[in-house]
């Protein structure tokens, strides 16, 4: 029966996929939509190939995920201590848990003149804002994760005349670790997606650069390819940190 | 069989239903007959297990039947009918409604005016015991408290039948005790007639006229019978000697059948 | 043993030291800055004085051009908004309601939501060109996925037995929707407002500050060429100032309702 409950659902949504992909293809031979626009999806395809061989799309790929991955290390660093910091000191939680998720809401990106100025024109700037950008659910979900741990079971540590500092590795951490890679993933996402979001506009190398420099040489196939290539990797990075944290969460 | 010697209300016919599983045909009601007077009080009783929330479902209309009828008054059920109102087992208050929209919802789904449906609403709210209540929402009430704004609400329709699925499983003891009474004086003030689905036998006992007993899956009647304990009744019936030998009776024949229920898990597990 | 007493039980703020923690973290961070851009560390032009900053705020607020710019970008806003918003619910409502659908495409939205949605500006200029619509259609795109994947959720985990009451007492689909799941989806609904609220300024200031010639974002980069950072950072300050705002608003409205 599961099998028959994923089969439906699966063809219907590729099916629509490969569908709309055939209907514009021919709309475009057709001249239909305007190809100066929107190129036939064969040709994007055919692209993508040109992409490796010629515009070097692996080196940018590296650069990009080199620049999300210091960012990674940054949250892992500075996000998490100060989260589990902020939830045993609850007076500096009160004061400044909101600012923290005020934060969020905030364009940080419109920083960058700063941001440029103190870290030069290079990678390093890129990596700094994205860090500032995923920091607060890294911090706020870490906290929580810690404040939520059940309090029967710090009775358990307490009944066994554990120290703090024991009560801490062996009962609060464990047990707040799922939420915390939570925090984690959602962090990184919003680091990519700003890692991105910076290459393409401040152009300091990386997948955001090539696609914009690829746009303006009116590339249009290896565009289209170049952000199809863009958004296949942001799904794979996402997908990637799902697994993560699944298997994280099943053997811990 | 009747107790009140009235109309039939409620007549089940040979009704059976069977699910289609990758196990095979899964029978889960074989033949079901029985049929419910007016102003009768009849439950239905078996093990956990046996199809009581299918016949619920079929009844209701939620769900169709595979064979047989179930007639109301003198229409075929096939779809949900305005003269039945259920209560489900589960809690089921509207919780962005207060007390009062809650009850006057079937009354708001047939078209009702607002200031007479309230009026009817707030009627049906002091009658189930939570006058001063109409304009708290389910979140602020207890959980005795909004099955039996379920129970309002049900009413508010004015139904021929009142169809219940063991609406207090969820209760603590002595809250299930004192519904109990509340629901006995409700059907004595509305002449209501009410069908209660359940696996709990002395509320069965405590509150029917009549008792259906139901087999251990493929659910078919075992046994009917008539609960001849004088009326109007209380909680405190409860210790009684002939309440006990009814309590007895029923206890042998579903004990059968829970065996049965939990063999067959044991086999499974 | 008293730290982790206090790990898990809520405390209520003892609002004078929350006070004092707030003033203070203020007062270092601008006594640092102020530092920072005195000391010459850095270019004294990037880092400028708080009283260069503040001169910077009163000088934008004051220039017509900035109202001018604010109602470009405000109108994008609310079209991305409206438009993206609309379009989310009506997604989210058939993708939370239909099982089938449901189970199609849930998992294309869900996957397509993290990626950088600004990667697609250089395709919207070339369908829309470099005015207002593709700025629009910027923000448009960020919107729409906060909103159905919340919309879709929040109906998709309606109680079951809600449903079943509704059909119990033969309520028509227009009830049902209006009734039982607009109901269930308001507060979902209000939250993935919030967050598309969020993405959508940051997708159409950016949007603005890489090819435009109208909109905040544009006046930004129009400042850090002709290098006047006090009005830079004046208009950034506003700026913030308006997203954590909104932002707030809408939580004490959720919460409120």
């Amino acid at each position: 029966m599961t099998a028959s409950r994923a089969f439906w659902p699966f063809v219907l949504r590729w099916g629509s996929v490969i569908g709309v992909l055939i209907i514009v293809e021919i709309l475009v031979r057709y001249n239909i939509l305007n190809q100066y626009v929107l190129p036939r999806p064969s040709e994007i395809l055919g692209s993508l190939g040109r992409l490796v061989t010629e515009e070097n799309v692996l080196g940018y790929f590296a650069i990009t995920m080199l620049e999300v991955g210091v960012a990674a290390i940054g949250l892992i660093a500075i996000g998490i201590p100060f989260g589990i910091f902020l939830a045993y000191r609850h007076d500096f939680r009160h004061a400044w848990r909101d600012w923290i998720a005020g934060l969020a809401a905030a364009p940080v990106v419109l920083m960058y003149p700063l941001f440029l100025v103190v870290f030069g024109r290079g990678p390093m700037t890129i990596t700094m804002i994205a860090l500032v950008t995923g920091l607060p659910p890294v911090i706020l979900n870490a906290m929580q994760g810690v404040n939520g741990t059940r309090e029967v079971l710090l009775n358990v540590g307490r009944s066994f005349n554990l120290s703090s500092q024991q009560q801490f590795w062996k009962i609060v951490l464990p047990s707040a670790l799922p939420q915390i890679f939570l925090g984690l993933r959602l962090g990184l996402i919003y680091t990519m997606i700003t890692v991105v979001a910076v290459e393409y506009l401040i152009t300091l190398g990386g997948l955001g650069q090539l696609v914009g420099e690829l746009a303006e040489r009116y590339d249009l196939a290896a565009t289209y390819a170049a952000v199809c290539f863009v958004v296949g990797v942001s799904i794979l990075f996402f997908v990637f940190l799902e697994w993560v944290e699944r298997w994280l969460r099943l053997s811990a | 069989m009747t107790t009140t010697g009235r109309e039939n209300v409620l007549t089940v016919s040979d009704v059976s239903k069977t699910f289609d599983t990758p196990e095979g045909p899964l029978h889960a009601v074989e033949g079901m007959s029985f049929t419910v007077q007016r102003g009768e009080f009849v439950s239905v009783i078996g093990p956990s297990g046996c199809g009581k929330s299918t016949l619920f479902s079929m009844i209701g209309g939620l769900e169709a039947a595979t064979s047989g009828e179930v007639v109301i008054g003198n229409d075929r059920v096939s779809a949900p009918h305005p003269a039945i109102s259920m209560v489900f087992q589960e809690e089921s208050t509207f919780p962005w409604r207060t007390v009062s929209d809650n009850v006057a919802f079937p009354l708001e789904v047939a078209g009702v005016p607002k200031a007479e449906r309230l009026q009817q609403a707030d009627h049906f709210t002091r009658l189930v015991g939570l006058k001063g209540f109409e304009k708290r929402y389910p979140g602020e009430l207890s959980g005795g408290m909004k099955q039996r704004v379920s129970i309002a609400r049900a009413l508010a329709s004015e139904p021929k039948l009142l169809l219940m699925d063991e609406p207090f499983a969820a209760l603590d003891e002595q809250t299930r005790l004192l519904l109990g009474d509340k629901v006995l004086q409700i059907q004595r003030d509305l002449e209501q007639t009410i069908l209660l689905i359940t696996h709990n036998i002395t509320e069965a006992v405590q509150l029917s006229d009549r008792i259906v007993v139901m087999s251990y899956r493929p659910g078919r009647m075992k046994r009917e019978i008539v609960i001849d304990l004088p009326r109007p009744r209380t909680s405190e019936i409860v210790s009684s000697d002939a309440f006990g030998r009814y309590v007895a009776m029923i206890w042998n024949d579903l004990r059968e059948e829970a065996t049965r229920g939990m063999q067959d898990a044991e086999g499974d597990a | 043993m008293a730290q982790t007493i206090g790990l898990t039980k809520a405390q209520p703020p003892r609002t004078g030291r929350v006070a004092v923690i707030r003033v203070a973290t203020v007062v270092i961070l601008l006594v640092v800055w102020e530092m920072i851009a005195r000391s010459g560390l850095l270019y004294e032009d990037v880092v400028p004085t708080l009283f260069a900053i503040a001169g910077g705020i009163v000088q934008t607020l004051a220039d017509p051009a900035f109202w001018q710019h604010l109602q470009y970008t405000a109108m994008e806003l609310t079209i991305s908004l409206c438009l993206g918003g609309g379009l989310g619910i009506l997604a989210g409502i058939v993708i939370g309601t239909n099982p089938l659908i449901g189970r199609a495409f849930e998992p294309l939205l869900y996957y397509l939501g993290p990626t950088p949605k600004i990667i697609f500006f250089p395709l919207l200029i070339m369908w829309f060109g470099i005015g207002q619509a593709s700025k629009a259609a910027m923000g448009t795109i960020s919107a729409f996925f906060p909103v159905a994947l919340s919309v879709a959720a929040g109906l998709r985990e309606i109680d079951p037995v809600l449903i079943k009451v509704g059909r119990s007492f033969r309520a028509s689909p227009l009830q049902m929707t209006l009734k039982i799941y607009f109901p269930a989806m308001r507060e979902p609904l209000v939250n993935g407002l919030r967050l598309a609220f969020g993405v959508s300024v940051i997708g159409v200031l950016l949007a603005e500050t890489k090819f435009a010639r109208h909109g905040l974002g544009f006046m930004v980069t129009q400042f850090y060429q002709q290098f006047d950072m006090p009005a830079l950072y004046g208009l950034v300050v506003i700026i913030f100032g308006f997203a954590i705002a909104v932002n707030w608003l809408i939580g004490r409205f959720s919460r409120a309702v």
